[in-house]
C-alpha cells in the first residue's frame, strides 16, 4: 500500500518570471483592506479587483485564447493562485467561475456555450455559483429533488437550492437537477447553467453565525430555460459534477485560509519569540509546508491529466484541520495581556477565524464525507 | 520515478521482505552483498551513484518491512568515508545523533550518545559544535542500550581518540532525521495496510470491522497521516539533493513525528487486543516508530529550529522563503 504517490511539480520553460509578475501586480493593485479580510480571502468578493486581475491575464489562465483565456500551463495557474491566497487578495467574485464553471464548460459544454460564457468569465465580469445542496440534500447530495421538466424548446426548472455561496454576486448558477422524473439517487440528474436574472428566481440571504453573508437560498419557481442551458449529457450530471471535485478540493485555498493569522502572529512576536511560541510557530510551519507539498503534488497529477479524487480529498481533509487548528493554537500561546476584545488587527483576525473556522470542514464536502471517500478507496466500504 | 530508482526499489523490496527473521550478521551480509552501502558513492568511485531521493525511497521500503539493520546510517557514513579515502570493509557504520565532549586538534574525548547499532559500527560520523568528524570505534568503551523496539542504541565513550575532521555538509543529525522520516513513511503505509486487512477480516456484531463507520473514519485519518509523511519524505530528500535543506528536513521530521503520534494510536486501536500481542507483527512497525519519534531530533528540537527560522523571516517573509526554497527545486525563479 502506498497511501499517496508523489508527483513532481515541474513547470514548463518560460514560467520563470510568473511569481514575480503576480507579486508585482499585487503590490500595485491589492486594495488596502482591513487585515481581517485577508483571511479566507477566496470568500471575499471584489469585482473591481477581479476585473483588474483579469486584465493582467490572471483569470482563465489555462483556457484557449479564442475564449479570452491565456493558454498558460495549469501549474503556472497554481503559482498565481497560491500567491493570491497567501497575500489575502479578495478573489471571491471570480473564484468559482475560474476554478470550476469555466473548466466544466471546456470539458462538457457546447461551442455555443463556451463562446457565450467563457470570455466574460475570463474578463472577470461574469461570476458563477454552484447549486448543489438542497434542504433535503446536504451531505446526502444524491437526494436532490429540484426538477427539470422538458418542454418544446427547453426546460422548466422548479425547486430550491441552499447554502449557495455568492449567489447574490453571481450572474449564473450551475445547478445539479433531477431531469428524469422518478429517478433515484445519482441516476437521472443533469447539470444546467441558469441565468440568475430569469423570472421565477428568488435569492434570499442566509446570514451566518458570524454575521457574514456568503450563503443564500435560491428558489426556482417554474423557471423557463432554453434547451442550451443543459451542460453536457442529459442524465450524466452526477458523473460530471463529481469529476469537478478534485479541482475543488485540492487547491491552495484548502490550507491557506488562515495564513493571514500566522503572518500576523509572527509579526507580533518578532524574530526571537518565547520558546513556547517559537515551537508553536515551528509546528504550524511544518504543517503548512507539508500541505503545500501535498497540494502541489495533486496539482501536478491534475496537470498530467489524472483525476486524483482521493488525494484531493486527503489534501482538503488535512488542510481544513490545519486551518481550524491555527486560531486555536494562536489563542493558546498569546501573552495573557492580549485580549480578544483588544481590537488590534491580530485579535480581530483571531476572533473572526475562531468563529468562521468551523465552516472550513463543512464547505466543499464535510470531513465525514471526505473520509468516507478515502475509506472507500482503501477498500473498507 | 527514474528507471534506476525503480530497479533499486525492486531489489530492495526483494531483499527486505526476506530480512525480518535474519540474525544481525546474516542479514548484514546480505545487505552488503547486494551493494546497498555504496548507494551514495559516485559511480566513478565504484559506487551506485544514487542521490538522496534514491536513499529516501530505499529507506521508505526498509521502514515498510521493519528492517532492523543500520542500512541508512551506513549508506550516509560510507559516502563520507569514501570521499575521505577511508575504507570500512563490509562493516556497518554509525551516525551519532548527539555527541558531548571536546575536539582537541585531531582527537576526541567524550561520548557519542545512543548510536544506532553502535556496537557493530566500524566507525561513526559525528558532529560536535561546528565540527563534523569520523571516528573509528576500536578505542571506544561501548555502553549497550536499546531502543523501544530492542534495536541497539549504544553509547560510545572515547578518551583522546584520533578523529578525521571533514568539511562534509552531511550533518549526522540532519541526515539521521531524513532517514527516519522516510522509514516512518514506509512504516505508516505498512501499518495502514495491516490495519485494513485486519478490519476486513475480523468480524464483530455479525459484520467485518471495515463496515463500521467509526473504523472507516479512523483508518482514513491514518491514511492521510501516512500520506503526509510520504510527501514530506520525498520533498525533504529532493531539497537535500538540491542544496541546503535544514528548513525542509526540520519540517519533515516534525510532521513525521506528528504522523507517528496519530498513526500508531489508530493502527493499535483498530487491531484491538490482537495487535498488542508479541506474535502479531504490528508491533514491529509501531514500536520502531515510537522510538524514531525521539531519534535525531524530537518535536521540541525541530520545532525550535523551524520556529526560529520562520520567526526570523517575518510574517510575510515566511511565505517568500517557503516559495523561494521550492522554486529552486522546481525551476521557477523570481527574476
Amino acid at each position: 500500500m502506498q497511501s499517496f504517490t508523489v508527483s513532481p511539480f515541474e513547470l514548463p520553460a518560460g514560467a520563470d518570471s510568473l511569481r514575480r509578475r503576480i507579486r508585482d501586480f499585487l503590490a500595485e493593485h491589492q486594495p488596502v483592506h482591513d487585515p481581517v479580510l485577508r483571511a479566507n480571502s477566496w470568500a471575499v468578493p471584489d469585482p473591481a479587483f477581479s476585473r483588474a486581475l483579469a486584465k493582467a491575464g490572471f483569470v482563465g489562465m489555462t483556457w484557449p485564447r479564442k475564449y479570452g483565456g491565456h493558454e498558460r500551463h495549469p501549474l503556472e495557474r497554481y503559482i498565481v493562485l497560491e500567491e493570491l491566497l497567501a497575500a489575502g487578495a479578495p478573489v471571491g467574485a471570480h473564484w468559482i467561475a475560474d476554478r470550476q464553471t469555466g473548466p466544466l464548460l471546456l470539458r462538457y459544454g457546447t461551442e455555443q456555450q463556451r463562446e457565450r460564457y467563457l470570455p466574460a468569465m475570463a474578463a472577470g465580469e461574469l461570476y458563477a455559483c454552484i447549486g448543489l445542496s438542497e434542504p433535503g440534500a446536504g451531505s446526502d447530495l444524491a437526494s436532490i429533488r429540484t426538477s427539470a421538466r422538458r418542454t418544446d424548446d427547453g426546460w422548466i426548472i422548479t425547486g430550491q437550492k441552499v447554502w449557495t455561496t455568492n449567489a447574490h454576486h453571481s450572474g449564473i448558477m450551475l445547478a445539479l437537477v433531477r431531469s428524469a422524473e422518478g429517478s433515484q439517487r445519482g441516476e437521472g440528474l443533469s447539470q444546467y447553467l441558469i441565468d440568475l436574472t430569469l423570472p421565477g428566481i428568488t435569492i434570499r440571504p442566509i446570514i451566518d453565525m458570524f454575521g457574514g453573508h456568503d450563503f443564500n437560498e435560491v428558489f426556482l419557481d417554474e423557471v423557463e430555460v432554453s434547451a442550451d442551458a443543459l451542460v453536457g449529457v442529459e442524465g450524466q450530471g452526477w458523473r460530471q459534477a463529481t469529476a469537478e471535485l478534485a479541482l475543488e478540493r485540492s487547491g491552495p485555498e484548502r490550507y491557506l485560509s488562515s495564513n493571514a493569522l500566522l503572518v500576523a502572529l509572527i509579526d507580533l512576536v518578532g524574530p526571537d519569540p518565547a520558546p513556547v511560541v517559537r515551537a508553536a510557530i515551528g509546528r504550524m510551519t511544518a504543517e503548512l509546508w507539508t500541505l503545500r507539498q501535498m497540494s502541489m503534488s495533486v496539482a501536478a497529477k491534475l496537470a498530467g491529466g489524472d483525476d486524483p479524487v482521493v488525494e484531493a480529498a486527503m489534501v482538503k481533509d488535512l488542510g481544513n484541520s490545519f486551518e481550524q487548528s491555527l486560531p486555536l493554537i494562536v489563542q493558546s500561546i498569546l501573552d495573557d495581556d492580549v485580549d480578544l476584545a483588544d481590537g488590534t488587527p491580530l485579535t480581530r483576525l483571531l476572533a473572526m477565524l475562531l468563529q468562521t473556522s468551523p465552516s472550513f470542514s463543512l464547505r466543499g464536502g464535510t470531513r465525514e464525507i471526505l473520509r468516507g471517500i478515502i475509506a472507500r478507496r482503501l477498500g473498507l466500504r | 520515478m527514474s528507471e534506476n530508482r525503480a530497479m533499486l526499489c525492486d531489489t530492495a523490496v526483494a531483499l527486505f521482505a526476506d530480512l525480518a527473521d535474519c540474525a544481525f550478521e546474516g542479514g548484514w551480509a546480505r545487505v552488503t552483498e547486494a551493494g546497498f552501502s555504496t548507494l551514495l558513492i559516485p559511480e566513478a568511485a565504484g559506487g551506485f551513484g544514487g542521490d538522496f531521493g534514491d536513499l529516501s525511497a530505499v529507506m521508505r521500503l526498509a521502514g515498510r518491512h521493519a528492517v532492523a539493520l543500520p542500512i541508512g546510517e551506513t549508506i550516509v557514513a560510507a559516502s563520507v568515508l569514501s570521499a575521505m579515502g577511508m575504507d570500512h570493509g563490509s562493516r556497518p557504520l554509525g551516525l551519532a545523533p548527539r555527541a558531548s565532549g571536546r575536539i582537541d586538534g585531531e582527537s576526541f574525548s567524550g561520548r557519542l550518545h545512543h548510536v544506532p547499532w553502535g556496537r557493530h559500527a566500524a566507525a561513526v560520523l559525528a558532529r560536535i559544535g561546528d565540527v563534523t568528524f569520523v571516528i573509528e570505534t576500536g578505542a571506544a568503551t561501548i555502553i549497550h542500550s536499546a531502543s523501544p523496539a530492542g534495536e541497539p542504541r549504544d553509547s560510545l565513550a572515547f578518551d583522546n581518540a584520533p578523529v578525521r575532521i571533514t568539511m562534509t555538509r552531511r550533518d549526522p543529525l540532519l541526515l539521521g532525521a531524513l532517514l527516519r522520516v522516510a522509514q516512518t513513511a514506509g512504516a505508516l503505509d505498512a501499518a495502514l495496510a495491516m490495519s485494513i486487512d485486519h478490519a476486513n477480516q475480523r468480524q464483530q456484531f455479525g459484520k467485518p470491522l471495515a463496515k463500521f463507520q467509526t473504523v472507516q473514519q479512523n483508518l482514513a485519518i491514518l491514511a492521510v497521516e501516512a500520506a503526509a509523511a510520504n510527501c514530506a519524505a520525498a520533498a525533504a530528500a529532493a531539497a537535500f539533493d538540491r542544496g541546503d535543506a535544514l528548513f525542509e528536513i526540520a519540517a519533515a521530521k516534525l510532521r513525521a513525528n506528528l504522523a507517528i503520534e496519530q498513526g500508531t494510536a489508530i493502527a493499535h486501536q483498530v487491531h484491538g487486543a490482537i495487535g498488542f500481542t508479541h506474535e502479531y507483527p504490528l508491533h514491529r512497525l509501531t514500536r520502531r516508530m515510537m522510538g524514531w519519534r525521539s531519534e535525531y531530533g524530537n518535536d521540541r528540537t525541530w520545532a525550535d529550529v523551524l520556529g526560529g527560522i520562520a520567526a526570523g523571516c517575518g510574517g510575510a517573509g515566511l511565505w517568500t522563503e517557503i516559495t523561494r526554497r521550492s522554486d529552486a527545486i522546481t525551476g521557477t525563479s523570481h527574476d
